[in-house]
């Protein structure tokens, strides 16, 4: 061993900004979490120029896989032009060189902060999501050693009782994001602050997901093909956001996850929440051909 | 959308991989897909067994490899070699008495921690020899697969061991084909 081959030649900076060592431990993370859909596996987190919970953990995640023939989307709450959104999609792109787009169809990676594209994904595509609390048992048990014995056991009855406790103070379920649901029927995860619109979009789904919180340190996974089953009782079903019938003020779509624009006479208009089907909605009316891809809810009915 | 490219900026340089990089990301993505979709057969940049270790190895790693040559190179990276029982990575040869016994060995995490579970790479013949049958995440309904040039004894050893969310991950590589079965998967042997 000599210091000649324990070094490697200068270059100006790692491509994709994360070193080497960053990436592999990345991997190995990323193969474990893969390997036990939806437990929480730890890993070191280092510094990307992004505040932590701004995104960083989906960030590693997207900077370990891309390569200079990828093509990423990034999405912040349903927009690509939000300033975070733009701002992690330039900052991908001139680190790796990678395509930069905002077409759900185009993207092979999808980075994305509490929402799941309308359009269906396909096999090759890849979902990164930004997660600012990983652990769905923190709000019935803080202490994280405890979590984890709960999580080893499969002891979910606290977060049963917060739901039953849910329908009896207010006659439903009040869990609006972050809805927690047993994966391969083992493990509790939080999907992310998704609405429960989104959810059922990962149950059994072509897409592989990663759901990376780079604050808490700790990334998960949902492969294909997995159960993602929200947590319910028998009698009360799962129901998603009643957006069912609510129109689009821009783009005359409807049935689907929508923004509510609060009007000065005191009504409210709607947008859908995904803008870019939406823009692609609004090219087609204006007679332009646009590939708008199958969705996964139609005329507001989520079907598999 | 076409959104103006980095590549087109005149003050940006373009982001040049070197070629360790480029084969570690090819190397890993299809080391990725497989285990994503178990059954499926990828394709690996190249048949070296070490360009495995050079994608997730590191001198934060523990390593037990039957090749001795592999086993140089690997340390070379600055990875710990130990015995089977200790390896959180493990090349075997499962051909090998020394290969099975490692099997027994390689550590399968806890309930408290399952990602301490071993990953283990291992040649074998893929598309001949004993069918198996695959179920779990990944795969759509089930999926037939056959398997060569390795002992039935590993399939008795990994469903012993393999209690999830406690077990190992098994690649099978074939030349520049590998093929991933993680813990998740049941394996029914026919």
């Amino acid at each position: 061993m000599s210091l000649s081959n324990l070094t490697r030649p200068w270059e100006a900076f790692s491509y994709g900004f994360l070193d080497a060592s960053a990436k592999r431990e990345m991997r190995r993370k990323m193969l474990k979490a893969i390997a036990v859909p939806g437990c929480q596996m730890p890993y070191a987190s280092r510094e990307v120029p992004i505040a932590r919970g701004w995104g960083t953990g989906g960030l590693q995640v997207t900077l370990t896989l891309i390569k200079p023939s990828s093509s990423i989307k990034v999405i912040d709450q349903g927009a690509d032009d939000g300033v975070n959104a733009a701002s992690i999609r330039r900052f991908i792109a001139r680190v790796s060189g990678a395509a930069e787009t905002m077409d759900t169809l185009e993207a092979s990676i999808l980075q994305s902060r509490h929402r799941i594209p309308e359009e269906k994904l396909r096999d090759d595509q890849i979902l990164v999501l930004q997660v600012p609390n990983p652990e769905p048992l923190r709000p019935v048990e803080p202490n994280m050693s405890a979590a984890r014995e709960m999580h080893a056991d499969a002891d979910y009855s606290r977060l049963w009782l917060t739901l039953y406790e849910q329908i009896v103070r207010s006659g439903r379920i009040m869990q609006g994001a972050a809805y927690p649901a047993l994966v391969n029927g083992r493990h509790v995860m939080t999907p992310s602050p998704i609405p429960r619109w989104d959810v059922p979009k990962l149950h059994m789904a072509r897409h592989l997901t990663f759901l990376s919180a780079g604050r808490e340190k700790r990334l998960f996974a949902v492969p294909p093909f997995t159960r993602v089953e929200p947590l319910v009782f028998s009698d009360v079903p799962y129901k998603v956001e009643d957006h069912a019938s609510l129109t689009c003020d821009r783009s005359g779509v409807k049935g689907y996850f929508m923004n509510e624009i609060p009007k000065d006479d005191g009504t409210s208009a709607h947008e859908l929440s995904d803008s870019q089907f939406g823009v692609k909605a609004i090219r087609r009316n204006e007679g332009e051909t646009v590939a708008i891809g199958d969705t996964w809810y139609k005329n507001g009915t989520f079907t598999q | 959308m076409t959104i103006q490219s980095p590549k087109t900026h005149p003050d940006l340089v373009v982001p040049v991989r070197n070629l360790s990089e480029a084969r570690a990301n090819a190397t890993y993505e299809a080391l990725m897909w497989a285990l994503a979709r178990p059954g499926e057969i990828r394709s690996l940049p190249g048949s070296d067994p070490f360009a495995l270790a050079e994608t997730l190895v590191d001198r934060e790693c523990r390593v037990f490899a039957c090749d001795a040559s592999l086993s140089e190179r690997i340390a070379a990276t600055g990875a710990y070699l130990t015995p089977a029982a200790e390896a959180d990575h493990a090349f075997l040869a499962l051909d090998t008495p020394d290969g099975l016994a490692a099997l027994r060995d390689v550590p399968t995490g806890s309930h408290l921690y399952p990602d301490e579970g071993a990953t283990v790479f291992a040649p074998a013949d893929i598309g001949s020899g004993r069918g198996l049958r695959l179920s779990g995440p990944g795969i759509e309904g089930a999926v037939e697969i056959w398997i060569g040039g390795i002992p039935d004894e590993v399939w008795a050893i990994r469903s012993a061991r393999c209690e999830y969310p406690i077990g190992f991950e098994l690649f099978l590589i074939d030349g520049d084909r590998v093929l991933g079965l993680p813990r998740s998967a049941t394996i029914e042997v026919l």
